[in-house]
């Protein structure tokens, strides 16, 4: 809310500087976000008196003004009508700059030098008259920099939507009390009303469901003569961020921002009237196919559940939200009718969103209004539109409610207060600084019930001996429980009095740290020169087709299985590239490749440990957890005496590998994945620790690479299911021992089949050797002659260690003997010569 | 022969050994010049010595004693040469390996752990020095769950405060704050409570320098008899200075939020200007870090605890300003589009 502190000033004085104002008043909850001086934007503008308008030479349309500016007189050509001798105006003088930086010069007009210009209120942002010069008043001084009489200090605080109390200049003023400890000055509203026909009358007001529309107070001004606002009016509502209309509009919205109560003015000639010859008003849901065409001349079809304020043609407002165009007030307007009601918030809120039409009233109304306010808005909208406007009130208010509800009574045990706030105010002090925000405090009647809860069930508890009760001001709707009026004391007395201390209550059990597993793996592939990387989980829709993961690959952790459902999708999505949540990580690790690429980086290692979501027949949605990757370019860059390292599929083996390993698994077994895309169908592996870890690692299919536009040729990627991703401790590390004796390690080559896969022969080398063997290394394939052309060698270097014991050559040769044939009978292999 | 020509013999064996042994170039040479005289078959010394069989019987001691002196002689000068010639050797290698030491060192590839994720692990770090420990919950919630059991009823204006993504589940939303987890903690443990929540959360809001639409928060809630503002407060104080040095300012005002009773927002002094103000503060001096406050006694209900008895503290930051503040980043969108020459930085 923006708050003109001149204006501020009528309910209340201010002795504090704006920035202190500023800082207490944020201190106190009203966050000020800004302060704007208001007409710091005028340089070199005064104030100057006509002396002489006489016609322009050679232009009829213009006039040849002479104007004293403090000693000096000016000759300044002037093009508006409304100016004559004797008035005071704005002049800029040369050099001087206009809002939106407009530069004024000494000019020549058709053969007349001018000395500056003269301003109209619009070119000052001042009122809203872009035709005519601003007059000022006769008792202006003269010479005197206008930003001096006329700029203002206008505060931008930012209301939280619990204190609809506060979205209004009287609320604020409230605040500042607070803080001063000076007096509120509430408007003086006295209406004057004619001696002519009572509003009874003229108007009759029906409301049809009271529950949506408690209180409609309706006020008659008639014979009004609609034009502009006085120009001090339209200074402030400019200064507070309204745009000017007319006399009677301005009135309205003057009073919102006043009183915090937004109103609305009809043409009265515009409502149908009944048999009596009163103007009829129903405030109604709308009815099936009921159109309205509102203020900004959009014909509306409306919802039947719509409140409107109707006659019996049809609607004539949507209540609460925005006024039709049919009942505007315009220039031929004699008769005004105004609506001063109050509407359920609930109500308005959801027909505001519905029509995408959040306004000024409506953030009012959906924070709920007092009832008393009806009365009070419609008195002050007649007031001012009968100052304003002329014509006369007429006699009374139709009022479907007049009762006016007493202040609400919230009893408190002052030892609770201070118990919630770590405090020791005491009862008396409490009394006080609830004082200062109009609260009264009165003993509590014995047995009286404290509420420490207010929802659908409420928690009332029996009051201590010392219990108070807050008497609440009608205007407060936030205070309802025993922990409102603690916030209340506290904010009162500021926050800095509260002690700042270490908590002395007990501590909890210990609890291991639920992300021991992942941290433990993104710390192993972070040293093992990967880059970890952040997401949107949100991704277009196609993306889950155009990839095609086969996520089930990873299936067979226990509780790490994907969920086999639909994607889950955004009802709102803020784009297609965010729309809905993704299954897979490999997509959006593509994405992060291109956008390195197209930053000029080739070599990218990167890791995420990431989320997928889908959602079942069953209506609930699931997520689980995945550890994926991406390889491409160099692994280490070649310098001077290293040549680099490409990154291979052997790499991405390894990841899985290391993933294991960093939380004590087994070594991966790799089965061939011959799927297709989106990985390459010879150069994908289905990796798996039983129980532990699952998923693929591959070299991604070359029309995948297309489908994302990439550069690279050659890129490795990896998504793996591993046991405890998503919550998990790493179990300890329970050695074996290391025996006093050396091992020694074999080298064994055999030749087998082309077609004997290496993952194969090794299992059999390990099981065939038993606990000796503590290492199997492939460190040579070999194709070519002697062998013949279906042949390969696998070269391996086998590591043997007894645990307690010597090794003698015998039995090492033996045992090399024992693995060649164990591969000879499970693969056909043998001894290469 | 005599025992004076053979003693003369071998006195001229030392005299031309020596400083032939001197000269030697390399330790091959000094090897060869071994074997020539000390040599055991044919060596120079080998062959004189054949002739003291020929001495007369007392002679052959004296004699004895000058082969000895002699070969102690070429000895002495054979070890001293080699030691000079390895030495020698060692340093000719050595000169020969010489490398140019000051071209820029290689890197051991180290990859980066992710800015966001290593601000909540220190967040995590400092909070878990007063006992808290971390949760996590799921990113799709309900209505239910993000909104009404944290006292935000539907069609509530403060629903404001929140622009929602709803997904096509019933009733389903992706969480626009960590406070859910509130909830989940306190149906799932008894006070004392201590829990930190981090994650992943969402918001339908247009991203730029400064908003996104997935971020990341992380949520405390300390829930025990005695629990209240002072010790918010104390807390609070503990973690600005923890995270941004002990001189860091600190302020505590009004804030509000449907779910917290006192409701809180926390202030440090700006960490750009210290204090005097800048753009980055809003010329205020004041960032604000958080938001916090009591547990709002309807939100200890939902949990299973009664706020009669019971009274808690909640706080939520915003990890991604909190990141942005310690690296100095301005453009809060280089923290999910996986740019390179930003995460390298963090090797
Ligand atoms: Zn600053």
């Amino acid at each position: 809310m923006r708050v003109p502190l001149s204006w501020l000033r009528d309910y209340v004085d201010i002795d504090l500087a704006p920035e202190q104002l500023a800082e207490r008043l944020t201190l106190l909850g009203m966050e000020v976000q800004g302060i704007e001086r208001w007409g710091a934007d005028w340089r070199n503008v005064v104030t100057g008196e006509l002396l002489e308008v006489a016609r322009h030479p050679r232009a009829d349309r213009l006039s040849l003004t002479r104007v004293r500016v403090g000693a000096e007189v000016l000759e300044i050509v002037c093009g508006a009508t409304n100016i004559a001798a004797g008035q005071r105006v704005p002049v800029a003088l040369p050099g001087a700059v206009l809002p939106g930086d407009r530069a004024i010069e000494r000019t020549e007009k058709m053969g007349v030098v001018s000395n500056g210009m003269l301003c109209s209120g619009d070119e000052l942002r001042l009122t809203a008259d872009a035709d005519g010069i601003l007059i000022l008043p006769p008792g202006t001084p003269l010479g005197v920099p206008l930003a001096d009489l006329y700029g203002d200090v206008v505060l931008d605080v930012d209301v939280k939507p619990n204190r609809g109390d506060a979205l209004s200049l009287v609320g604020l003023a409230r605040e500042v009390a607070a803080v001063t400890g000076s007096a509120v000055r509430f408007p003086e509203i006295a209406v004057g009303e004619s001696a002519g026909p009572s509003v009874a009358s003229l108007l009759a007001v029906v409301v049809e469901d009271p529950a949506l529309c408690p209180r409609f107070v309706g006020r008659w001004v008639g014979g009004v003569t609609v034009g502009p606002s006085p120009d001090r009016v339209q200074m402030r509502l400019l200064a507070a961020g309204m745009r000017p209309v007319s006399n009677v509009v301005d009135a309205t919205n003057y009073a919102m921002l006043e009183l915090g109560k937004p109103t609305h003015a009809f043409d009265a000639s515009a409502v149908a009237r009944d048999g009596a010859g009163r103007a009829r008003i129903v405030v109604r849901a709308a009815g099936p196919g009921e159109r309205l065409e509102t203020l900004d001349h959009v014909e509306r079809e409306l919802s039947a559940d719509t409140l409107v304020i109707a006659d019996e043609r049809g609607p004539l407002a949507i209540a609460g939200v925005m006024g039709g165009a049919a009942s505007e007030v315009g220039a031929t307007t004699r008769d005004v009718i105004v609506e001063s009601a109050v509407f359920d918030p609930v109500s308005i809120r959801r027909t505001a969103f519905r029509y995408a039409l959040r306004s000024e009233a409506s953030l009012r109304f959906e924070k709920g209004q007092e009832a008393r306010l009806a009365r009070i808005g419609a008195d002050r909208v007649a007031q001012l539109v009968a100052a304003w406007a002329g014509g006369t009130v007429a006699p009374g208010r139709v009022d479907t409610a007049p009762a006016e509800p007493a202040p609400s009574r919230v009893a408190f045990r002052p030892g609770r207060v201070d118990r919630l706030l770590g405090t020791a105010f005491g009862a008396a002090e409490q009394a006080t600084l609830l004082a200062r925000v109009g609260i009264a405090v009165e003993p509590a009647a014995a047995g009286q019930a404290v509420p420490v809860a207010a929802d659908e069930a409420p928690l009332l508890v029996e009051s201590a001996a010392d219990a108070l009760v807050a008497v609440v001001p009608t205007w407060r709707r936030d205070l309802h429980i025993e922990a409102d009026v603690a916030e209340e004391i506290a904010r009162v007395r500021g926050y800095d009095a509260i002690p700042t201390k270490a908590p002395d209550t007990q501590m909890p059990h210990f609890r291991p740290d639920p992300l021991e597993r992942r941290t433990a793996i993104r710390r192993a592939l972070a040293g093992a020169g990967l880059d970890e990387v952040l997401t949107p989980a949100l991704v277009p829709e196609a993306q889950a087709a155009l990839l095609g993961w086969p996520a089930e690959a990873a299936d067979g952790v226990p509780g790490e299985d994907a969920f086999a459902g639909r994607p889950v999708r955004v009802r709102n999505p803020l784009s297609e590239r965010h729309a809905v949540l993704r299954g897979s990580l490999i997509g959006s690790l593509l994405d992060v490749l291109a956008f390195n690429e197209r930053h000029g980086r080739d070599d990218v290692a990167v890791f995420e440990a990431g989320k997928g979501y889908a959602a079942g027949a069953d209506g609930a949605a699931r997520e689980w957890w995945r550890l994926s990757f991406l390889l491409t370019g160099a692994a280490a860059p070649g310098t001077w005496s290293r040549p680099a390292r490409t990154w291979d599929l052997e790499d991405a083996k390894a990841i899985a590998a290391l993933v294991a390993r960093a939380v004590r698994g087994a070594p991966p077994t790799f089965a061939p994945h011959r799927g297709g895309a989106p990985l390459h169908p010879g150069r994908a592996a289905r990796a798996t620790v039983p129980g532990l870890l699952a998923g693929l690692v591959g070299e991604v299919h070359p029309e995948t690479l297309a489908a994302w536009d990439l550069r690279a040729s050659r890129v490795l990627v990896g998504e793996l299911a591993v046991g405890g991703l998503g919550g998990g401790q790493l179990a300890p590390v329970r050695v074996e021992p290391t025996g006093r004796h050396p091992g020694t390690e074999r080298d064994l080559a055999v030749v087998v089949a082309e077609g004997v896969a290496a993952g194969d022969v090794a299992a059999t080398l390990q099981a065939a050797g038993g606990p000796l063997v503590r290492g199997i290394t492939l460190f040579d394939v070999y194709r070519g002659g002697p062998l013949g052309a279906a042949e390969k060698s696998l070269a391996w270097r086998i590591a043997v260690r007894p645990d307690d014991r010597a090794l003698d050559d015998g039995e090492v040769d033996a045992l090399m003997g024992r693995l060649v044939e164990a591969v000879a009978s499970a693969h056909g292999g043998r001894l290469r010569a | 022969m005599d025992l004076a020509s053979l003693t003369a013999q071998l006195q001229a064996l030392r005299a031309e050994a020596l400083p032939r042994i001197a000269a030697a170039p390399d330790l091959a040479a000094i090897d060869e010049l071994d074997l020539h005289y000390l040599g055991r078959k044919g060596g120079a010394l080998s062959v004189l010595m054949r002739g003291i069989g020929a001495l007369p019987v007392e002679d052959r001691p004296r004699v004895g004693v000058v082969v000895n002196e002699v070969r102690q002689a070429v000895e002495g000068a054979l070890g001293a040469a080699r030691e000079g010639a390895g030495a020698a050797a060692l340093a000719a290698r050595l000169a020969a390996e010489t490398v140019d030491v000051t071209a820029p060192a290689r890197e051991i590839p180290r990859g980066a752990l992710h800015p966001i994720l290593e601000t909540i692990d220190r967040i995590a770090a400092i909070f878990g020095q007063f006992g808290f420990v971390s949760y996590e919950g799921p990113e799709v919630e309900t209505d239910a769950t993000n909104f009404r059991m944290l006292n935000i009823p539907p069609d509530h204006p403060a629903r404001d405060l929140w622009d929602t993504l709803y997904v096509d589940v019933p009733g389903g939303l992706l969480r626009t704050h960590t406070s859910p987890g509130q909830i989940r903690v306190m149906q799932a443990e008894r006070p004392p409570i201590r829990a930190l929540l981090p994650g992943r959360c969402f918001r339908y809001e247009a991203t730029d320098a400064s908003h996104a639409s997935e971020f990341y928060q992380v949520e405390g809630l300390m829930v025990d008899e005695g629990t209240n503002l002072a010790d918010l407060k104390g807390q609070l104080v503990e973690f600005a200075h923890a995270m941004f040095g002990e001189g860091t300012a600190t302020r505590f005002r009004p804030g509000y939020y449907p779910f917290t009773e006192p409701s809180v927002a926390f202030d440090i002094g700006c960490l750009v200007c210290g204090g005097s103000g800048c753009a980055a503060c809003g010329r205020t001096g004041w960032m604000t870090i958080l938001g916090a406050g009591m547990v709002h006694p309807v939100v200890l209900r939902h949990g299973g605890i009664d706020p009669e008895r019971y009274q808690g503290f909640a706080f939520g930051m915003g990890v991604d300003r909190i990141a942005m503040l310690r690296h100095g980043v301005t453009d809060l969108r280089v923290f999910l589009d996986g740019d390179l020459r930003f995460l390298e930085q963090f090797r």
